[in-house]
């Protein structure tokens, strides 16, 4: 009897072990599980100079908008960059969206909006169709209707019936018209406002809702967790898996579950820059684009991942900050084309990374990186 | 706003107090409608009016086949007919009519399913489609697509239909287990008729009106390529200097794998001169070598052009296209001349295969090729439209529309055997009979076109911009306009010179078009009044109750507005609604000068154009240069002078335009 216990007594303390020892190792995985691989895309290898304003990743293929024109990358590859003389809109390109149904890719520029299909562009301008202004920020494509974001408001084009329907302080909760950029959810259409916070639109019952800053547009976070975080907004990324939008902005970022907020900045989170550029969420990850690098938020463990060229060396830095402000440091020798980023997109495991000065690929490595204590 | 006279500069002073009284009177009568006004209702199917107790009395009801489909085993055509809206089985053993079914309003397309048990007919003016058992021609289902649709197809499997709706430039994609519509691909500028490529991967529409473009430009059309893996555009093939693009043919790979698409080449930007070259327009195959699959992209096609007219006589019109099963011989119908042309494809291919690269664009131009290559021009009945080939090669079956028959011609002899009588009415009343004028290219010099060449689609405009004026060469061009309710609209031309149908169908397009002793006076009668039962099509922007959205109730108020939005009196002659006024099919038919004409323009006021279906029929002002309604008030409005418009913003426009789009 005596006997029988302590074999059951050593057994369940073998599965405790065996556990705890499965636990952590797949905690060690997932926690070294890194972009450590970048292939970037550059001036000195055939792409145009400056900044890229935007990327988009379509199965194998990648668009790419830059200040030159519109980078079409397949299997990694320079395929083609088109520019006004193949029929542009214009050359400055800040956002694309692929329609998954019909194949259409529609592209914002600085002058107006163009759909490139089955080899050819038609564009569609001010002067020449409906769209609110050529200044064009934001593109979305919504079942048949695509969401355009402009200087002066925001467009809806029905693909069906050719017609366009502008949004904007006149019928709309617009504090401001500048709209940046656009994420389509199941139900609801989200917007990002410069200095006017996200908006939605309700797609089944046709209603505008503002999300404003309740602090005003100060730059002091005087309600925490109460509302976005401030209403210069520069991007918004609702992520369908945790039915959740994310919002950049010039002064943190924010996410709205439709019950809580939270908010996060530099000072006390892993975030690099409360500067953001752009915020794009899935499953448990969101990257944010900022001034000084990329950083990662894994909402499950709390972790922050920044990517970015270190600025001394240039070499690939990692910084992570784990919950309760551990933090580690470490190498890879590759990294970033800059650490000024602007835009970001998922293919499968990688991302595509749109910098001040070039295109990066990352690639996820499980980690052979260099710990480094600091 | 500035109004004045094309006839006379002299005396301009009074016409304009004459003129200015008349739009006052009109704008006390239109201000009082305007507040009265309703939407227009949807029209009624066609009537005529007995002349003697004037009571409406039902159209002679023609069958008038169009389209057509063999059986898998070739024992059965299936002939869509559209004017008697049914579908019809004829046995091609026994040349008879065996079965009937009634389908929607204006059926124009056919496609058969893989396994040959179920046809599917488009209904134009119904916006369906058809779902018939094909052995016992019952209706079974009834699917609804987008506007106006026309040429139809399955995919390889059978679980998908494409569906060409030439209104909405589209193609919708319908699933056929559920019936439902499930995306829709945008094609070019009215695609119209739409084939599965032989080894399924590929369907092709062409599209019958060239992509809007700026006038002075050479017009290019598109063929647009779906991949059926994906159910994408994979490619938007451009076919330069061509229009209207009708049925295509696909050679057997053996044969060279090309597709076969009639078209007509107009000279649009010369000076109306030129017929006498024979160079006013011309018609021929686009012969399209397609690319490899998964090598898409419209650099991957191959186009080239050749002409089927001769020297000194023309094929008007091409329209149907078939190729028998061993690729030998292709079948285009001219639907102006009443003839087929059997094309002998290895001649077709030896020519184009040894003309140097250099040369191989001059056989667009060359009226001296179809000589190498047409082995035989077979005359057929009147108007004749589709052709298809019997899948063992021995017969191929020629819709002859005007006629109500099918020329059946025997490949062996390749010579016409007999005619299959489809038993429409034996009596020609007036209006058919101007029907057949209408599509009849013999009254022409050398029979180039007919009136159905410039308004194809039963008077649609082609959207060219023309010099007809031939005493001013490269003067006072002007945009062809359609013919789509035309009644009570007159004067006629965009230099209102002519008061009525009858002059500008007889002398005028006589002396100026088809330079020949022109229509008796029956004939112009005839065709006045057939073009006078051209009905507008129904308008797919209006509810189908007529109530107004949000955005084209704005618009009706701008329409009809008669202050600036900073509330300043808008003058009377500078109100929308003055010169195109809602009495009178938004016209006030007489001339106007909004500020429009060139440097290249003889005279500064034009007719006012009615605006009813304006959406459907861009480009817009006398000589094409607005592509799109914005164009007009964003770029030819400088001055306020074609409306006061300069105080809209960018919403309120786009209001006006979504009002006028219910017109």
């Amino acid at each position: 009897m005596e006997r029988t216990k302590a074999i059951s007594r050593v057994r369940d303390l073998l599965c405790i072990v065996g556990l705890l020892i499965l636990a952590t190792g797949w905690a060690t995985a997932q926690a070294s599980s890194y972009y450590t691989k970048w292939i970037n895309y550059t001036s000195a290898n055939g792409f145009p100079p400056g900044e890229v304003y935007c990327v988009t990743v379509d199965g194998n293929r990648v668009w790419a908008g830059t200040g030159h024109g519109l980078v079409l990358l397949e299997d990694g590859r320079i395929k083609k960059i088109f520019t006004t003389k193949d029929g542009l809109s214009g050359m400055a390109v800040m956002s694309v969206a692929v329609d998954k149904q019909t194949g259409a890719v529609w592209i914002g520029t600085f002058g107006g909006l163009s759909r490139y299909s089955g080899g050819q562009f038609t564009n569609y301008t001010n002067l020449s169709s409906g769209l609110a202004n050529d200044l064009v920020y934001g593109v979305a494509v919504q079942g048949q209707y695509v969401w355009v974001a402009t200087t002066a408001g925001v467009n809806r084009f029905d693909t069906y019936t050719g017609s366009w329907q502008i949004f904007n302080e006149s019928n709309a909760p617009f504090e401001e018209p500048w709209t940046y950029s656009i994420s389509v959810g199941a139900e609801k259409v989200y917007f990002a406002v410069w200095g006017g916070g996200v908006l939605s639109y309700d797609l089944a019952n046709h209603y505008w809702k503002p999300y404003t800053d309740p602090d005003g547009e100060m730059e002091l976070v005087l309600y925490r967790n109460q509302g976005l975080i401030h209403n210069i907004v520069s991007s918004v990324s609702w992520n369908p898996d945790t039915k959740t939008f994310w919002a950049s902005t010039y002064f943190g970022l924010s996410s709205y579950d439709g019950r809580n907020w939270h908010n996060y900045l530099k000072k006390d989170s892993g975030l690099i820059s409360n500067f953001i550029n752009a915020v794009k969420s899935r499953g448990d990850e969101v990257f944010a684009c900022t001034q000084k690098g990329l950083s990662e938020f894994n909402t499950r463990t709390n972790t922050w991942v920044t990517y970015r060229p270190d600025p001394k060396t240039g070499r690939g830095e990692i910084l992570i900050t784990r919950p309760g402000g551990n933090k580690r440091h470490m190498e890879s020798s590759t990294t970033l084309a800059h650490n000024y980023i602007l835009n970001l997109d998922f293919q499968g495991d990688d991302i595509w990374v749109a910098t001040a000065n070039g295109l990066s690929h990352g690639i996820r490595k499980h980690s052979k990186v260099v710990a480094i204590p600091r | 706003m500035k109004v004045c006279s094309a006839s006379s500069a002299i005396g301009g002073s009074r016409l304009l107090n004459l003129l200015a009284g008349i739009a006052a009177l009109a704008m006390v009568l239109v201000s009082a409608t305007a507040i009265m006004w309703q939407p227009p209702v949807a029209k009624a199917s066609p009537q005529t009016i007995d002349s003697d107790s004037g009571s409406y009395i039902p159209r002679t009801q023609y069958l008038s086949p169009v389209a057509m489909k063999l059986s898998l085993n070739g024992r059965w055509l299936y002939i869509v007919c559209e004017d008697s809206e049914q579908v019809l089985a004829v046995d091609t053993y026994s040349r008879r009519v065996v079965r009937r079914a009634r389908v929607g309003r204006m059926p124009r397309g056919i496609a058969l399913s893989p396994d040959g048990k179920t046809l599917y007919v488009s209904n134009e003016n119904s916006d369906t489609v058809s779902e018939i058992d094909a052995e016992t021609f019952q209706i079974r289902r009834t699917l609804p697509v987008g506007w106006r649709p026309v040429g139809l197809t399955t995919d390889r499997a059978g679980k998908v239909l494409y569906v060409a709706n030439t209104l909405g430039d589209d193609i919708s994609l319908v699933d056929l287990n559920s019936g439902r519509e499930f995306k829709r691909l945008q094609a070019g500028h009215y695609p119209e008729y739409i084939a599965l490529s032989r080894d399924g991967t590929r369907i092709y529409v062409a599209n019958l009106l060239a992509r809007i473009a700026p006038a002075d430009q050479p017009p290019v059309s598109e063929l647009t390529v779906i991949d059926t893996s994906h159910q994408v555009v994979a490619a938007r093939v451009n076919v330069p200097g061509a229009i209207q693009m009708r049925h295509i043919a696909e050679l057997p790979p053996s044969a060279g794998g090309y597709l076969l698409v009639p078209f007509m080449q107009p000279k649009n930007l010369n000076p109306l001169v030129q017929i006498q070259q024979g160079w006013y327009l011309t018609h021929g195959l686009a012969v399209i070598r397609p690319a490899v699959a998964a090598a898409d992209g419209p650099q991957k096609y191959k186009v080239s052009e050749v002409l089927l007219d001769d020297i000194d006589h023309y094929y008007a019109d091409g329209f149907g296209a078939a190729v028998t099963p061993d690729g030998r011989w292709a079948l285009v119908t001219a639907s102006g001349a009443n003839v087929v042309s059997v094309v002998d494809t290895a001649m077709l291919r030896h020519l184009l295969l040894h003309t140097p690269p250099a040369r191989q664009q001059e056989l667009a131009n060359r009226l001296d090729s179809a000589s190498h290559f047409v082995a035989e021009r077979l005359s057929v009945g009147r108007n004749p439209t589709d052709v298809v080939a019997s899948p063992d090669g021995r017969f191929a079956y020629i819709a002859n529309r005007m006629d109500d028959t099918v020329s059946v011609v025997d490949m062996r002899s390749t010579q016409i055997a007999s005619t299959i009588d489809l038993g429409g009415p034996r009596e020609i009343s007036r209006e058919r009979s101007g029907e057949r004028l209408f599509f009849d290219a013999s009254h022409c010099y050398q029979g180039q076109m007919a009136c159905a060449t410039c308004h194809p689609h039963e008077g649609l405009s082609d959207g060219l911009a023309w010099s007809l004026e031939t005493p001013k060469l490269g003067r006072d061009v002007v945009e062809n306009r359609t013919l789509y309710g035309i009644d009570g609209t007159s004067p006629f031309k965009w230099n209102g010179k002519n008061p009525n149908l009858q002059t500008q169908d007889g002398p005028r397009t006589a002396m100026y078009i088809f330079r020949s002793q022109g229509f008796s006076s029956k004939e112009v009668n005839d065709l006045v009044a057939y073009i006078d039962s051209l009905r507008l099509p129904r308008n797919p922007h209006l509810a189908s109750n007529s109530q107004l959205t949000d955005a084209q109730t704005r618009g009706r108020a701008i329409f009809f507005r008669d202050r600036t939005m900073d509330g300043k009196l808008i003058p009377p002659l500078d109100r929308c609604y003055t010169c195109h006024s809602p009495l009178s099919h938004y016209t006030s038919r007489v001339l106007m000068d909004v500020g429009t004409a060139t440097p290249d323009d003889t005279i500064r006021a034009f007719d006012v154009p009615q605006l009813e279906s304006v959406v459907t029929r861009p480009p817009y002002l006398h000589n094409g240069e607005a592509l799109e309604l914005e164009d007009i008030w964003t770029k030819f409005n400088p001055h306020d002078k074609h409306g006061v418009t300069s105080d809209l913003n960018k919403a309120q426009l786009n209001d006006l335009i979504e009002f006028l789009k219910t017109l």
